[in-house]
C-alpha cells in the first residue's frame, strides 16, 4: 500500500475509534489493524529498506504497540489527561509527523513494495483468528458447566448516620436507633439472635430471620449507657457483629 | 521460513534484505492437510483444557494429566509441521502463530474474566486508575513500582478508552499479541543467526519450553510486553549490526533505540536484562574483532547503541523511576544472604523445592529431569559451535552471545533454593531460555537430519518430542504453583485462590460507603482486592512502616507508639483483618511481605485473641464484619485521650 493510502486508511480508523460508539470488538480489530498501520509507517520513516515480510509484520506491530506509550507519555509531560479522544489526536499526530518523514525519504529513494507480504500477513491472519475462535469456544464451553458453589457469608455493617462513626457517641438519655445493613449470600435463609450490649451488659435482644442472598437494613435501638464514661457497644448478629463506644448523658 | 541471504564477510556493505521473489507456484494440499491437522488437535485440545480446569475445580485430581493430555494434543503435531523438511517458509508463520494462540489458551481459562495473579491486581489498578484520572505515574499500593513504567498500564488504558472494550478484554488484546510477538520473534532471532527456517521454528519452540512461557509471561505484568519488546530489540540489533554501512544501519540502530526506550518504560528487570544482553554481546563481538575475525564497524556498532541503551537504562531509573532500586535490593540482599546460608554448615536460608505441593510425582521429576536435558543440550551445542562454525561474522557473534546468555541459566538454579532468590531465578529464565533455544535448535535439527533410514529418523523425532515433552512439563511446573496454574477450592493465602465473594463483597461495601483512595492497613491477600477493585490504597508493611504490628501485638500488649503516629500522620483511616490468618497457614508462608518478622513453622502464626483484640480497643470502630472480614475504623483522638 502506497504511503498517502495507509496514512489515509490509519486517519479513517482512528475517526472511527474516536468517535464510534458500541461494537466493542470491531473497534479492536480496526484499532490492532490501526496500530500495525502505524508501526509500518515507523519502519518506512526509520529503515526504509526492504526486508523479509515476518520481521516487517514483527517489527511493525511491536512498533505499532509501543506508539500508545509513547502518545501517552507526550500527553502526561504537556498536561493532558489520557482520554479516547486525546489518545486518537496524538496517534494521528504521529502518523502525520511519520507520513511526512517517509513521503519525503520516498522523494529521494523511492517506495518498496514487497509481493509476498499479503501472503504472509494472511498466512498470520488466518491461523490468529482460527486460534481466537477455539479460545471463544472453549471459553464459552467452560462457562456454561455447572462450578461448584462457591463460600458463603452473612455481613452486618453500620449503615446511615452510623457508618460514619468515628469518635465515641453522645448518646442521649432516651437512646438511639442504628441502622443495621445485613447482608447474606450462598447461604439457606436462617434466623440468628440480633444482640445489643452495651459494656458487658446484654440489653436487648430477638432473633432475626436472615434471607438468603438479599441485603436488608435493620433498626436497632440503643440505650444510654447510664453514665458519661466510655462503654462499649456492641450489635452482634449471631457470630458477626459491629462495635462502636458512647457516653451516656450523666456524668462518669 | 528462510527469507534472508546468507551474507558473507565482505558482503556486509550490501543490503541483506532479501530482494521480492515472485511467490513459487506450491501444492496446497500440505497446507491443507496441516489446517485440518491443526483445527481437529486444536478443538480436541482445547476440549481437554476445559476438563482439566473443571477436573480442577471439582477436585477430582486428574487435572494434571487432562491439562498435559490437551497441550501436547495440539502442540506434538504443530512441532512436526514445523520441523518438517517440505514446510514452507509461509505454513511455518502460520503454524507458529497457531502455536502461540493454542499455548495462551491455559492462560485465557485460568483467567478469563478478570485479574488474578498478583502483579494483575497492581496493572489493572493502575490501567484502571488512567481511564479515571487521565494521568501516568501514580503510585501504586500493591506494587509500589508499578506506577513508574507506563508501559503495559498505558497501552491497554489506551487500547480499552479508544475501543470501548474493559480493562481485561483490553489487556488480553495487548497480551495476546505481545505472546504471539515473542514466538515469532525468537523465530526472526534465530533466522537472523542461522538463517534457516527449521532451525528458526525449532528455536521459538524450544523457547516455549521455558519456565514462564505459559503462565508467568502471560499474565497481565509488565514483564509480558517487555520480553517480545526485548527480542525484537535484539533482531534489530542484529540488523543493524549487519548493515549495510550509511542510512540503513542508521536506520535499524534508530529502531533499536526506540525499542529499547520502549522496553526500559515497560519493565526495569527487562530493561536490565535487555542490557545484560547487549554487553554480551558487545563482549563477544569485542572478543572476536580483537581477533581480526570480526569487521570493526560491526563491534562498534554494537557498542554505539549499547552505550546509548545503558544511557537510556540509567538515566530513566535515576530521573523517572530513582525507586526501583530500592525496590529490587531486598530481594538480592536476602537472596545472596541464604545462598551464603546454604554453603553454611548450618544449611540455613534453603527453600525446598515442591514442599507441600500438590502437583503429581512425574511433574516433580520431570523439574529434575528438564534441568539435566537442558545441561546436556547446551553441552551438544556447545560442541557444535566448537567444531562446526556456519554463518557470517554477525551471525558467529549472535550464537556465541546467545551461548553465553544461554550458561547463564544454571548458576540461577542455585537461587531458585533460596525463597528470596526463587522469585529472581523464575524470572531470569525468561532470558536465559533464549540462549539456550537459539543455540539448541540446530543441534536438533542436526539430530534430525543426522538420521537417515526412516526407522532411525522416526526414533530420533520420538526421542526429541520426549525430551521436549519433559522439559515442557518440568519447567512448568517448577515454575508455576498449581493454584496459579487451576482453579479450585479457596485456599487461604494464595495470590490466585484466597479471593472470595466474601473479600469481594467486604471490599465492595467500603469503597460503596466510604469513598475510593482511602488509606487501609491490610494483609497481602485482602490488600490485592481492596487495592484493585476495591480502588483503595492499601499498605501491608514494610521493614520502615512496620503495620504488621497491628497484627502481631498480643490482646494485653499496647501497639507500638511510634507506629499509631505513623498511621495518624500518613493518615490512615481503615484496619482491614482477615480472621482466617488464625486458623489457617497460608499456602504460599507469607502474610504481609516477604520479609515479614512473622514466624513460619507450619502452624498458624497468629491466635484469635491477637485479631478480635480490636474488638476491645476504643480506637478502632469496627464496622463491618462478615465472619471471616473484618473492617475496623481508626479513631486516634480516642488513642491519644487514652494515653
Amino acid at each position: 500500500m502506497t504511503t498517502v493510502r495507509l496514512v489515509a486508511a490509519v486517519y479513517a480508523a482512528l475517526l472511527l475509534l474516536a468517535f464510534v460508539a458500541g461494537l466493542p470488538w470491531l473497534p479492536a480489530a480496526v484499532c490492532l489493524a490501526a496500530l500495525a498501520a502505524i508501526g509500518e509507517l515507523w519502519l518506512r520513516a526509520l529503515t526504509g529498506e526492504g526486508m523479509p515480510p515476518v520481521h516487517r509484520i514483527g517489527l511493525a506491530t511491536a512498533a505499532g504497540l509501543v506508539s500508545l506509550p509513547l502518545v501517552t507519555l507526550t500527553l502526561h509531560v504537556g498536561g493532558i489527561p489520557i482520554g479516547p479522544r486525546s489518545v486518537a489526536i496524538g496517534l494521528a499526530g504521529l502518523v502525520t509527523l511519520l507520513g511526512a518523514v517517509v513521503l519525503v525519504r520516498e522523494r529521494a529513494t523511492g517506495a518498496a513494495a514487497d509481493p509476498r507480504l499479503p501472503r504472509m500477513i494472511g498466512a498470520v491472519v488466518l491461523p490468529a483468528s482460527l486460534t481466537l475462535i477455539a479460545g471463544f469456544l472453549a471459553l464459552q464451553a467452560y462457562d456454561r458447566l455447572p462450578h461448584p458453589p462457591q463460600p458463603g457469608y452473612m455481613s452486618v455493617a453500620l449503615t446511615g448516620w452510623a457508618a460514619e462513626i468515628d469518635r465515641p457517641v453522645a448518646i442521649p438519655a432516651h437512646g438511639l436507633h442504628v441502622r443495621l445493613r445485613v447482608s447474606s449470600a450462598g447461604l439457606p435463609a436462617a434466623t440468628a439472635p440480633l444482640r445489643v450490649r452495651v459494656g458487658a451488659r446484654l440489653v436487648a435482644g430477638r432473633p432475626l430471620a436472615v434471607a438468603p442472598d438479599a441485603t436488608d437494613a435493620v433498626e436497632v435501638f440503643v440505650p444510654a449507657p447510664p453514665d458519661g464514661c466510655l462503654h462499649r457497644i456492641e450489635i452482634s448478629l449471631g457470630t458477626t457483629s459491629t462495635v462502636f463506644y458512647g457516653r451516656g448523658p450523666a456524668k462518669c | 521460513m528462510t527469507l534472508t541471504q546468507p551474507a558473507v564477510e565482505e558482503g556486509l556493505a550490501r543490503a541483506v534484505a532479501s530482494p521480492p521473489e515472485t511467490p513459487a507456484p506450491a501444492s496446497r494440499r500440505p497446507a491443507l492437510a496441516c489446517t485440518a491437522t491443526l483445527v481437529v488437535t486444536g478443538l480436541a485440545g482445547s476440549a481437554l483444557l476445559v476438563a482439566a480446569n473443571r477436573a480442577a475445580e471439582w477436585d477430582t485430581g486428574d487435572q494434571f494429566g487432562l491439562f498435559w493430555l490437551g497441550l501436547l494434543v495440539f502442540t506434538l503435531p504443530a512441532v512436526a509441521w514445523l520441523v518438517r523438511h517440505g514446510s514452507s517458509a509461509r505454513l511455518r508463520v502460520a503454524v507458529l502463530t497457531a502455536y502461540a494462540g493454542f499455548t495462551y489458551l491455559p492462560k485465557l481459562l485460568r483467567t478469563p474474566d478478570g485479574p488474578l495473579y498478583h502483579d494483575e491486581f497492581a496493572h489493572w489498578r493502575q490501567a484502571h486508575q488512567i481511564l479515571l484520572d487521565g494521568r501516568l505515574f501514580e503510585q501504586n499500593p500493591i506494587v509500589k513500582v508499578v506506577g513508574d513504567f507506563p508501559g503495559l498500564h498505558s497501552t491497554v488504558a489506551s487500547i480499552s478508552a479508544l475501543t470501548g472494550v474493559s480493562i481485561w478484554h483490553g489487556a488480553l488484546f495487548v497480551l495476546i499479541t505481545a505472546h504471539l510477538l515473542v514466538v515469532l520473534g525468537v523465530a526472526v532471532l534465530a533466522e537472523e543467526i542461522w538463517q534457516d527456517g527449521r532451525v528458526a521454528a525449532v528455536a521459538a519452540v524450544l523457547y516455549s519450553l521455558n519456565s514462564s512461557f505459559l503462565f508467568f509471561d502471560t499474565q497481565f505484568g509488565y514483564e509480558s510486553l517487555a520480553i517480545p519488546l526485548l527480542v525484537w530489540t535484539l533482531v534489530a540489533l542484529h540488523r543493524a549490526m549487519r548493515g549495510p554501512a550509511g542510512r540503513a544501519r542508521l536506520g535499524w540502530s534508530a529502531v533499536t533505540l526506540v525499542l529499547s526506550a520502549a522496553t526500559i518504560a515497560t519493565h526495569h528487570l527487562t530493561a536490565l536484562g535487555l542490557l545484560g544482553v547487549m554487553l554480551i554481546l558487545c563482549a563477544v563481538a569485542t572478543a572476536r574483532a580483537l581477533r581480526r575475525s570480526h569487521p570493526r564497524a560491526v563491534t562498534w556498532t554494537a557498542w554505539v547503541l549499547t552505550g546509548s541503551a545503558a544511557v537510556l537504562v540509567v538515566t530513566y531509573l535515576a530521573v523517572v523511576a530513582p525507586r526501583t532500586a530500592g525496590y529490587l535490593d531486598p530481594y538480592l540482599a536476602k537472596a545472596l544472604d541464604q545462598v551464603a546460608g546454604m554453603a553454611g554448615s548450618s544449611g540455613s536460608g534453603k527453600r525446598t523445592l515442591f514442599r507441600e505441593s500438590i502437583a503429581p510425582w512425574w511433574e516433580r521429576y520431570a523439574a529434575f529431569g528438564a534441568q539435566g536435558l537442558a545441561g546436556a543440550a547446551m553441552a551438544a551445542a556447545l560442541w557444535r559451535l566448537r567444531y562446526r562454525r556456519t554463518g557470517d561474522a554477525v551471525s558467529r557473534t549472535g550464537a556465541l552471545a546467545m551461548l553465553v546468555l544461554g550458561s547463564l541459566y544454571f548458576p540461577a538454579a542455585l537461587l531458585i533454593l533460596t525463597p528470596s532468590g526463587a522469585e529472581g531465578a523464575r524470572r531470569s529464565w525468561a532470558f536465559s531460555y533464549l540462549g539456550i533455544a537459539v543455540v539448541v535448535a540446530p543441534v536438533v535439527v542436526a539430530l534430525l537430519d543426522h538420521a537417515t533410514r526412516r526407522t532411525a529418523r522416526v526414533a530420533v523425532a520420538v526421542a526429541l518430542l520426549a525430551a521436549c515433552t519433559v522439559g515442557l512439563v518440568g519447567n512448568t511446573a517448577a515454575g508455576m504453583n498449581p493454584s496459579y496454574r487451576f482453579p479450585g477450592p479457596p485456599v487461604f493465602g494464595s495470590d490466585t485462590r484466597s479471593s472470595t465473594p466474601e473479600v469481594a463483597a467486604a471490599s465492595a461495601w467500603l469503597h460503596e460507603t466510604q469513598g475510593r483512595d482511602l488509606r487501609i492497613v491490610a494483609d497481602r491477600y485482602s490488600g490485592l482486592i481492596f487495592g484493585s477493585y476495591g480502588e483503595q490504597r492499601p499498605v501491608t508493611g514494610s521493614q520502615s512502616f512496620r503495620t504488621y504490628d497491628l497484627y502481631l501485638a498480643q490482646p494485653d500488649q499496647d501497639i507500638p507508639p511510634r507506629l499509631i503516629e505513623q498511621l495518624s500522620s500518613w493518615k490512615f483511616g481503615y484496619l482491614i483483618v482477615d480472621r482466617r490468618m488464625a486458623r489457617e497457614v497460608p499456602e504460599i508462608q507469607i502474610y504481609f511481605e516477604t520479609n515479614e518478622p512473622v514466624p513460619h513453622d507450619g502452624r498458624p502464626a497468629f491466635t484469635l485473641g491477637q485479631l478480635t483484640k480490636f474488638d476491645r480497643t476504643p480506637w478502632t470502630i469496627k464496622i463491618y464484619d462478615s465472619g471471616n472480614i473484618a473492617i475496623y475504623r481508626f479513631d486516634f483522638s480516642s488513642y491519644r485521650a487514652r494515653r
